[in-house]
């Protein structure tokens, strides 16, 4: 039998979900997702690319700033390691894109030692000034390394072939960005449950108390830095999938922050929060085009071209108001929501 | 029999074909895309572009459209950021199926939209960034219309040296990314075409507002002629630094600071700052541009023209030239191929005539010499379009 709060064996504490219900929902979803380039436009299929790199972003953000508690606005700077890498080994060096892909991981993993040695010493404010400045080295480099990344020109990615299809759109690009996600969404999900995950609440909660009870505070630091860049880097490499284009102004600052405002959007610390977070975030613009193009008497021409600052202004409004009302982001409404449904009729 | 039903069969297919016309094109409409900046700090560059849009397809629709056919342009915001640039380009070419592209935004931008737009055999008018990179390799759709900043320097430079250069070092200030490599381009050919003595050659970051470290070195190393590579706000700054630092310098610019709001940002300083551009800034073409437009837009739009205005009108006004003759039945490959041929296209005095009969398909290459007069706040020109 199935209770709210008492579980009957060890395993229903570990695992991801003991309600089929849940279960059965997240097959529906799943399959959804499956099927759903054959029902949505090339259009949609490319904001559902899009939102699939922001959330696979997105939660590796989760790992270092929600769960560990390092705010990096270094994201900029992973991704455009992640990308360059994919793109360079794919476009110069002809390499398969199934090499390139986990190549563009490993290369931000192995740049985030570089940021993660100071973060042993630094956190909050000091922290995230450290990793902007790490978002700018990177793009000196890119710029003035230009025997490598081609420099302010910029470079065409092209050639990413797996399994005979051509994986930078349509489709295929599709499946293999939702792959990338599922696979970082349970790999997330999997490592929060471990001693790992463990370790870093425990660092974010109050990391000198952490050490005291023996958590090495060096490994599990550079651990979270290595292991969300990874990830990060994997979101670049796909990123330089579908725009088939990067130079240094494709990573600008802007990534950085969005990446932290869909954590914070969707309800710190929480993975499936991240998800959410930036979801939402992807598809808000879109919304909000469509909802003013739906005006009523012409609403949208009367407006002219202020139509584009005035649909700037209701996306951050959005954000205000969420934040103002449930600071625990989309996860936190979620939760009460779902509350609601099982205890109606009783108050939540 | 058979073969008879058959020869039918291939004769309604054939026929077909040839009637089905390309995306966003129907009997009524043709439909043209345009991604730009419309928010953030540079939107008034995308807001003026979207302007001279507005108002060729004013001026076209006026006179009856493409063959009956009403021009119809849709725009989309891309905030100045490459990646929704691709996204803005998918949606216009999915949803709204247009049937080509003017509005192109900056060059990042334009590079990200071009896999997509080689992949849609879209006929393109790159008017807003020229820089090399869009036409080197060409793409058969492609078509840019402008001068490279390397020339629009150069044309400076040159100007400064011939008509009497301050005794002095020259100096050269310009962002670390492709388009200040441009910059530099043109300011080394022109120091060691004139043989100029070099000052310092500073490099700094899209963003950057602080330039006193900079214009002190400038000061330090005696600069007289500065190439100022900033735009916009940026600009400004240098020459708000120079002027504090009491430096008396003549001042070559990037063609953005053409355009009446930048001219206010740098007035100021008190400097009678060069710009060139591929596109009048001022005179009789650009008076009776202004004419025409009052019949289409506001009062307040009008204010708001610029030099961005005239790049779009020109690429809208080519592409439609282009359109109009392939006649009723009107492809992309038909527009492309006409384009390809253009020849002396007339802009009514805004540019030098387009032609885009060359390897490159580049036209637009001859700039002319502008000169702001602070007391008088306005342009003059100094040269008429040249070819550097």
């Amino acid at each position: 039998m199935r209770t709210g709060h008492f579980r009957e064996k060890p395993g229903q504490l570990i695992a991801l979900s003991d309600s089929r219900t849940v279960w059965g929902w997240t097959l529906a979803l799943l399959v959804a997702l499956a099927l759903a380039p054959l029902v949505i436009s090339a259009y949609g299929l490319t904001l559902m690319v899009a939102a699939l790199i922001a959330v696979v972003g997105a939660i590796a953000l989760n790992i270092l700033t929600g769960q560990t508690g390092l705010i990096s606005l270094g994201q900029a700077g992973f991704l455009s390691v992640g990308a360059y890498a994919n793109g360079i080994l794919l476009a110069d060096y002809h390499v398969p894109v199934w090499i390139t892909i986990p190549a563009g991981g490993a290369a931000a993993s192995l740049v985030s030692l570089l940021v993660g040695v100071p973060s042993l010493r630094l956190k909050g404010l000091y922290l995230a000034i450290t990793t902007l400045a790490f978002a700018f080295i990177v793009n000196h480099v890119i710029l003035y390394a230009e025997p490598v990344t081609h420099g302010p020109n910029g470079l065409f990615v092209n050639g990413a072939r797996l399994f005979g299809f051509n994986v930078q759109k349509g489709p295929p690009l599709y499946y293999l960005a939702l792959a990338m996600a599922l696979a970082t969404l349970f790999a997330t999900l999997n490592l929060s449950r471990t001693r790992i995950g463990r370790a870093w609440m425990a660092i974010r909660d109050h990391d000198i108390a952490a050490r005291a009870m023996g958590i090495d505070l060096v490994r599990y630091k550079l651990l979270a830095f290595v292991i969300s860049s990874f990830f990060v880097g994997i979101a670049g490499a796909l990123m330089s999938l579908q725009l088939r284009f990067i130079n240094v102004d494709v990573f600008a600052l802007n990534l950085s922050i969005e990446a932290i405002a869909s954590i914070i959007f969707g309800g710190l610390g929480s993975v499936a929060g991240a998800t959410l977070g930036a979801v939402f975030l992807s598809f808000l613009p879109e919304a909000l085009r469509l909802s003013f193009a739906a005006l009523p008497f012409g609403g949208a021409d009367l407006l002219g071209n202020n139509v584009y600052e005035i649909r700037g202004i209701a996306y951050g409004v959005i954000i205000v108001l969420v934040l103002r009302f449930k600071p625990d982001g989309l996860i936190g409404m979620w939760r009460d929501a779902r509350k609601y449904w099982s205890q109606w009729p009783l108050a939540y | 029999m058979r073969t008879l039903l058959a020869s039918c069969a291939a004769l309604l297919l054939v026929s077909g074909a040839a009637r089905a016309a390309d995306p966003g094109v129907t009997d009524t409409e043709v439909e043209v895309g345009d991604v730009n900046i419309m928010t953030g700090p540079a939107a008034f560059v995308g807001k003026g572009f979207s302007l001279g849009s507005k108002i060729a397809a004013a001026e076209i629709n006026a006179a009856g459209g493409i063959n009956g056919r009403k021009l119809v342009v849709i725009t989309e915001d891309d905030g100045y950021i490459p990646s929704r640039s691709f996204q803005a380009l998918t949606k216009l070419i999915e949803v709204d199926h247009i049937f080509a592209l003017n509005g192109t935004s900056g060059t990042a931008n334009v590079m990200a939209m071009m896999p997509l737009i080689t992949d849609n055999n879209l006929p393109t008018v790159v008017t807003e960034a020229p820089a090399s990179l869009v036409y080197n390799p060409v793409r058969p759709s492609v078509f840019t219309f402008g001068a490279n900043y390397a020339d629009a320097f150069y044309a400076q430079l040159k100007y400064i040296h011939d008509h009497g250069a301050k005794d002095g070092a020259w100096g050269i200030i310009r962002q670390d990314d492709d388009f200040g490599k441009e910059v530099e381009q043109g300011f080394d050919r022109a120091s060691k075409e004139f043989g100029a003595k070099m000052g310092p050659a500073l490099r700094f970051k899209k963003g950057t507002s602080n330039f006193s470290a900079e214009l002190a070195q400038m000061k330090e190393a005696g600069v007289t002629v500065l190439a100022n590579g900033g735009i916009f706000a940026g600009a400004a700054n240098i020459l708000a630094e120079a002027r504090k630092l009491d430096m008396d310098i003549q001042s070559a610019g990037v063609w953005s600071e053409g355009i009446p709001a930048s001219a206010r940002l740098s007035a100021p300083a008190g400097y009678d700052f060069m710009v060139a551009d591929y596109v009048s800034l001022v005179g009789p073409a650009n008076d009776k541009f202004k004419a025409m437009a009052k019949q289409f837009v506001s009062d307040d739009e009008l204010a708001n023209i610029s030099r961005y205005t005239y790049v779009s009108y020109i690429g809208l006004k080519t592409l439609a030239h282009a359109m109009s003759l392939c006649g009723k039945d009107l492809t992309r490959a038909c527009t492309i191929e006409k384009l390809r041929g253009l020849k002396d296209f007339d802009t009514g005095g805004l540019s030098a005539p387009v032609s885009f009969d060359n390897p490159r398909q580049l036209s637009g290459t001859a700039v002319g010499v502008y000169q702001y007069d602070v007391k008088a706040k306005a342009f003059k020109a100094l040269t008429g379009f040249q070819q550097y």
